[in-house]
């Protein structure tokens, strides 16, 4: 809508007499609201902006913490075979992810050191049997299959290619987890709009896609990923 | 300034544009399509490290040795376990189904004690502790009474520890009567009784047989061992093996034999007579294993000098092909032709049962079927009936018995089995309806029911259920809610097959020598116990010398014991077959073609295998025109196992339709009734009736309606329940005269539209 | 045409059944969805409405007594290759939930990506496609022996059988561990195949001539996968549907019931 058009309506009700002044006025007044105008849509623009940039991840994302501090870095200093030290191949060629109690009871029977939170975590759950109840950050859902044993095994990808520097790590960032999806806020990425810098930002299907088409030059049947 | 109706516009215009800038719509539109992808409803099955428990199978008594695949701490899947001498890697579709009886919602959780009546379905919940105290003390005064015979118990099994366990418990207690399910073995047992004087049970070595002449024997059906029988099959179909299948109706054994031959159903005896007729006419058989071997093949003399005439010559004057094709309907050119066949053939074998084998056969057509084996030499030759051996690695200390045990156990079984009148039988559960009912008091008090359905399994539900509730107290050792646990006074809920340790010795129609042990393959589900370890609780709990004739801490330490040095070897392997090299039963090596045992009435042969009687069917002709066979097929469990969800899935709609059996009805007969396809119909017996559908079969012979085995239950869930009818429920039990079992092969009925 | 990219040669995996052997028992049946995760209900008499991926047929020879003669004929997904992967399903699909996999010859089914439109099972000459009108329900505690390895679907969405395909992802995953990137004919056998009493099907790769499949069946390449032995068949053959299942018998009327033949014909 403009000025124009305006004056096409208004001066085809009103008398022709005051039509000219009227006109005037109404031109001066139309400037005038056109920078009101401008003025809401730029609010507009920016509220929204802001709701879509800022506020909505917030509101997306639910935050947990996880439930005992944990330091890759010290344990990665402390095991022989790095990663595979604690998330291991099993003999069928699965991977064991996320370790369970039982490997940690190897080292962590008694209390190691002093920290509060070694003796939180040899009470709670050594010495009671409980599985911790780790927040997994690269959980796909259950429509996804992914083969470690592909990636690591025959692909002889390293860990952090998709993971990233975890191992230098010296605790665990919250875990957010998505309202809507439930999914990680890992898989999409930190960056809400999607954007990354390292191959490790995000893991959406076409991550894993770019990837494949690069190495491999095909595009590939869907099974093979999903079940 | 002045906000007006354009500045919202602007606002929401530029909000829309702003929105479009940002992630948003495409993150909102990505995460709700995330979302309906996985509605929170659609489980999401927890991965983790896959292993497997290798167990055997407790669904049957065919044994089958499993695999089961677990995730953690769940089981996943049954498969079969490669290289076990009677399934090697393949299973049955119950086998398969098994996890779905452990984690279903038939499961009895805790013990229980009735309530409400009878039936009703009103329990009160009650400890391990006390249900024993209870019974205990029930069991105690019942035996002050002085009358420690009225305690009885049903097991589906004379075999392995807990049966053991409980026969024992018997034992001790004063009681004979231990009853056992009847099946096509506790015939076999009877006719090599009488005929080889063996009490060994019979193996059949099918897999090296070149024909298998089968009188109505579901060999893929269900038969004795299924997995193994078809495992037998396709090794027949490699070396081309012949298959002639004899019954009125095409089952699936019928349908894959290489001959059909449609006979009138109950006149099986006849053809096999006719059958060796021809063959000692054609001086056809092995003389050499009947002169080695047989006794009363000529002509014989008694003890007291009275000369008897001989099978042959009883054949050869009253079985003529002619003779015979008459009784049984069939061309005299095919009896000859079969009888030229089989006799022809290098290993032969005859095979009698019907169906799936649960249901004994008459003594007369078991005779005359193992008769042909014995012409043939099919007897513990290759690829004939093996007289194996009763399992001995039993052996527990005889038990002291006080006065009341002493004197009650030397009562006359309830049953009658092992009597005067039923010598060669052991177990006669057939019988026990009508005794309790032919009494005022039952002559049982206690019943324990362990491994079987009765209610269910057993002929004329409707007196099964009298006899029942004359009985004043049933206990019910099932881990499932079936007919016979509803209608129990306690449930003492057992673990299923896969949450517990359990031995299981040759399954019956195994050649080899065969010990199992099944182990747990997940925890214990509920608050249940295995049932050897309640029965030594009671016995503990009752004590005096009974509590001694238990003394293992537990079933486990029961079980290790007996076993002795096998344990190690079973928990690590999981079976044992016992060595091949044992000499066979000698005893066995013999065959009584006069069948002396029970021919103690030395004027007429009565019950000679040279015998045919056609049996009288209950109800008037004119008033029920049609007789009503059974029949059994794979995809229905029939025993004391109901058919889990998967499995009802498997059957037809020709079987099973809504909630209504299906009859098979050749056209023939159904045109001359009016019937078509999908007509829903009253079908009348003697006994009872039911509503059912017709199924129009060129596969049955005119004259004859055919009702699937196993549908029918009141127990367990809307997975099963209220499907169908129930076979058992439509007929009367014929009591054979010589071995007292049940030999009913159909009933009379007639169909009249609904 | 997409190459593959496993080193090895394409696959091209398919079954032969025996029919001769086949009794008709039903454990494949039981196999498939004991493995699959396939849902059950209190009626499934209605067979329109019954999920079988695996479904045993009862054929018979139309006759009367006494020439009556029946056949059973269990019928998995046929993994149709068409003409280059144009199957009837992937071709009708316009979401791209099934595909034709050139490495494996197997037809994929993706179940949160179908959104249950039905084309596909409208298309499918053999009803080996089932649509899942409820949502599927583990009463008690059924939910515990659900496999985590094939994914349970939900209300709306069609599924069927995948040659067991996330068996071969497992077999896969062993052979890199071990170092290897080809398998073992035995390594990845299908449910059905490993349960089937009678060891009525065999199941391996139709390219490799040292498989049984292959020394069975004899499939022409140069004429669509026809299979070179007498006694071999496929369903429907004129159709063009190239399908990776092959039958055998040695009865005619069994062969012939295998396609559509006007009374003239042959």
């Amino acid at each position: 809508m403009s000025a124009s058009d305006d004056k096409l309506q208004e001066g085809a009700t009103d008398s022709a007499i005051n039509a000219v002044s009227r006109n005037h006025e109404k031109n001066e007044q139309a400037d005038n609201a056109g920078g009101i105008v401008i003025l809401f849509f730029i609010i507009g623009l920016a509220a929204s902006m802001i709701v879509g940039w800022i506020v909505f991840p917030k509101l997306l994302y639910s935050q947990k913490d996880q439930p005992i501090s944990f330091s890759h870095a010290i344990h990665n200093l402390e095991v022989e075979d790095g990663c595979e030290s604690c998330h291991f191949f099993r003999e069928d060629g699965t991977f064991s992810g996320v370790p369970k109690l039982e490997q940690c009871i190897d080292c962590h029977e008694e209390v190691q050191g002093e920290s509060a939170d070694e003796a939180y975590f040899v009470e709670e759950y050594v010495n009671k049997g409980r599985e911790v109840p780790w927040l997994i950050y690269s959980r796909q859902p259950d429509c996804v299959f992914f083969s470690h044993a592909a990636h690591v095994k025959k692909g002889e990808m390293e860990c952090n290619t998709c993971h990233g520097p975890i191992e230098d790590s010296d605790n665990l960032k919250p875990y957010q987890e998505n309202r809507l999806t439930g999914v990680s806020r890992d898989i999409w990425g930190y960056n809400i709009g999607g954007f990354k810098k390292n191959i490790w930002d995000r893991m959406k299907m076409d991550d894993c896609a770019e990837c494949h088409k690069k190495s491999l030059g095909v595009k590939d049947a869907c099974f093979v990923c999903h079940k | 300034m002045k906000i007006d109706r354009r500045s919202f516009l602007a606002l929401s215009i530029g909000s829309t544009a702003g929105i479009h800038l940002t992630p948003l719509p495409w993150k909102l539109m990505d995460d709700m399509s995330i979302w309906t992808q996985n509605w929170p409803w659609t489980p999401v099955p927890q991965d983790g490290a896959a292993s497997y428990v290798n167990s055997v199978c407790g669904l049957c008594t065919a044994g089958c040795g499993i695999r089961v695949r677990k995730i953690e701490n769940r089981a996943v899947k049954i498969e079969g376990l490669p290289g076990h001498p009677v399934n090697d890697g393949r299973i049955c579709s119950l086998g398969l189904s098994g996890l779905q009886l452990l984690y279903g919602g038939t499961r009895v959780k805790t013990p229980l004690k009735r309530i409400g009546e009878r039936g009703a379905g009103q329990w009160q919940k009650i400890s391990w502790k006390q249900v024993i105290d209870e019974i205990s003390k029930k069991l105690s005064e019942q035996r002050k009474s002085g009358n420690p015979q009225t305690l009885g118990a049903i097991c589906n099994s004379d075999r392995g520890t807990t049966s053991h366990l409980l026969n024992r418990f018997l034992t001790v207690y004063g009681s004979p009567n231990f009853l056992r399910t009847p099946s096509v073995q506790s015939s076999y047992e009877i006719a090599t009784t009488i005929m080889n004087g063996s009490s060994g049970t019979v193996g059949f070595d099918l897999e090296n047989s070149d024909y298998i002449l089968s009188f109505g024997s579901g060999l893929l059906d269900g038969w004795v061992s299924p997995v193994r029988m078809i495992r037998a099959h396709s090794i027949w179909k490699d070396k081309k093996a012949r298959v002639v299948q004899i019954e009125p109706r095409l089952s699936h054994t019928a349908a894959k034999a290489d001959q059909w031959i449609a006979i009138k159903p109950g006149t099986n005896a006849a053809l096999a007579l006719g059958i060796a007729h021809v063959i000692i006419k054609e001086k056809l058989y092995d003389k050499n294993f009947v002169e080695k071997y047989g006794f009363g093949f000529e002509e014989w003399k008694d003890e007291k000098g009275q000369t008897h005439k001989g099978f042959k010559q009883s054949v050869l004057e009253n079985y003529t092909p002619a003779n015979v094709a008459e009784i049984t309907g069939i061309d005299v050119a095919a009896i000859i032709s079969v009888a030229k066949d089989f006799a022809k053939s290098a290993k032969p074998v005859a095979l009698c049962g019907s169906g799936d084998g649960g249901a004994p056969v008459n003594l007369n057509e078991m005779m005359a079927v193992h008769a042909l084996n014995a012409l043939k030499g099919a007897i513990n030759n290759k690829g004939g009936l093996q007289i194996v051996p009763n399992p001995d690695y039993i052996l527990w200390p005889e038990s002291e018995m006080d006065k009341t045990a002493s004197k009650g156990i030397q009562t006359e079984r309830v049953d009658g089995a092992g009597g005067k009148k039923y010598a060669q039988a052991r177990s006669l559960l057939n019988r026990l309806p009508e005794v309790i009912n032919a009494s005022s008091e039952s002559p049982l008090q206690t019943l324990l029911v362990y491994n079987a359905n009765p209610i269910y399994t057993m002929a004329d539900s409707v007196a099964v259920k009298e006899a029942f509730s004359k009985i004043p107290l049933i206990v019910s050792f099932s881990p499932y809610m079936d007919e016979t646990a509803s209608y129990s006074d306690y449930i003492l809920p057992n673990h299923t097959y896969l949450e517990r340790y359990e031995d299981s010795a040759t399954p019956y129609g195994s050649v080899q020598q065969l010990i199992s042990l099944a182990r747990p393959v997940v925890d214990p589900l509920f608050n249940t116990k295995q049932t050897g370890d309640v029965i030594i609780s009671l016995a503990k709990a009752m004590g005096g010398h009974i509590a001694k004739a238990f003394p293992w801490k537990n079933y486990r330490a029961c079980l290790e014991k007996t076993l002795g040095d096998k344990w190690k070897t079973l928990a690590e392997h999981g079976y044992i077959v016992a060595k091949k090299d044992k000499a066979p039963d000698t005893a066995s090596a013999k065959f009584d073609f006069a069948a002396q045992a029970v021919n103690t009435d030395s004027k007429n042969d009565a019950v000679a295998p040279a015998d045919f009687k056609p049996a009288d069917l209950d109800g008037d002709v004119t008033a029920f025109p049609l007789v009503l066979i059974p029949y059994d097929t794979m995809r229905l469990a029939s025993g004391f196992v109901g058919t889990p969800p998967f499995v009802i899935k498997t059957v037809g709609d020709y079987i099973l339709k809504e909630n209504d059996s299906c009859v098979d009805i050749n056209p023939q007969t159904a045109a001359k009734l009016g019937l078509t396809e999908g007509n829903k119909v009253i079908l009348t017996t003697p006994k009872n009736k039911a509503s059912v559908r017709v199924h129009l079969s060129e596969g049955i012979l005119p004259g004859l309606i055919a009702l699937p085995r196993g549908l029918g239950h009141s127990a367990y869930d809307k997975f099963l329940a209220g499907k169908g009818v129930n076979f058992n429920a439509l007929y009367a039990p014929m009591t054979d005269p010589v071995s007292g079992l049940d030999m009913t092969w159909g009933v009379r009925a007639k169909i009249s539209k609904a | 045409m997409k190459n593959n990219h496993n080193n090895g040669k394409a696959k091209k995996f398919g079954m032969v059944i025996d029919l001769d052997k086949c009794t008709g028992c039903g454990s494949c049946m039981v196999a498939c969805m004991s493995e699959n995760n396939v849902p059950f209900k209190a009626d499934e008499t209605d067979k329109r409405l019954s999920i079988t991926w695996m479904l045993v047929y009862k054929l018979n020879n139309g006759k009367s007594h006494p020439d009556y003669d029946e056949c059973y004929l269990p019928r998995p997904c046929m993994q149709c290759e068409g003409d280059h992967g144009h199957s009837p399903c992937v071709s009708v699909c316009p979401a791209v939930a099934t595909d034709y996999s050139h490495e494996t010859g197997i037809v994929s089914q993706i179940y949160t990506r179908c959104f249950g439109c039905r084309y596909c099972m409208a298309a499918c000459p053999y009803h080996a496609r089932y649509f899942n009108w409820w949502d599927p329900a583990w009463p008690a505690d059924m939910e515990k022996y659900l496999s985590p390895n094939v994914s349970p679907r939900m209300r709306g969405i069609v599924e069927k059988c995948g040659f067991c395909f996330h068996r071969y992802q497992l077999a896969m995953d062993k052979a890199y561990y071990e170092g290897r990137d080809e398998l073992e004919e035995g390594e990845y056998q299908t449910s059905c195949t490993q349960a089937c009493p009678a060891g009525a099907i065999v199941f391996g790769d139709l390219n490799n001539p040292k498989h049984a499949v292959h020394k069975i069946a004899l499939p022409d390449s140069k004429h669509g996968g026809r299979p070179k032995n007498p006694n071999a068949f496929r369903l429907l053959e004129r159709l063009g549907t190239n399908p990776k299942v092959y039958y055998l018998s040695s009865r005619k009327w069994v062969r012939d019931s295998g396609d559509n033949y006007r009374p003239d014909e042959k």
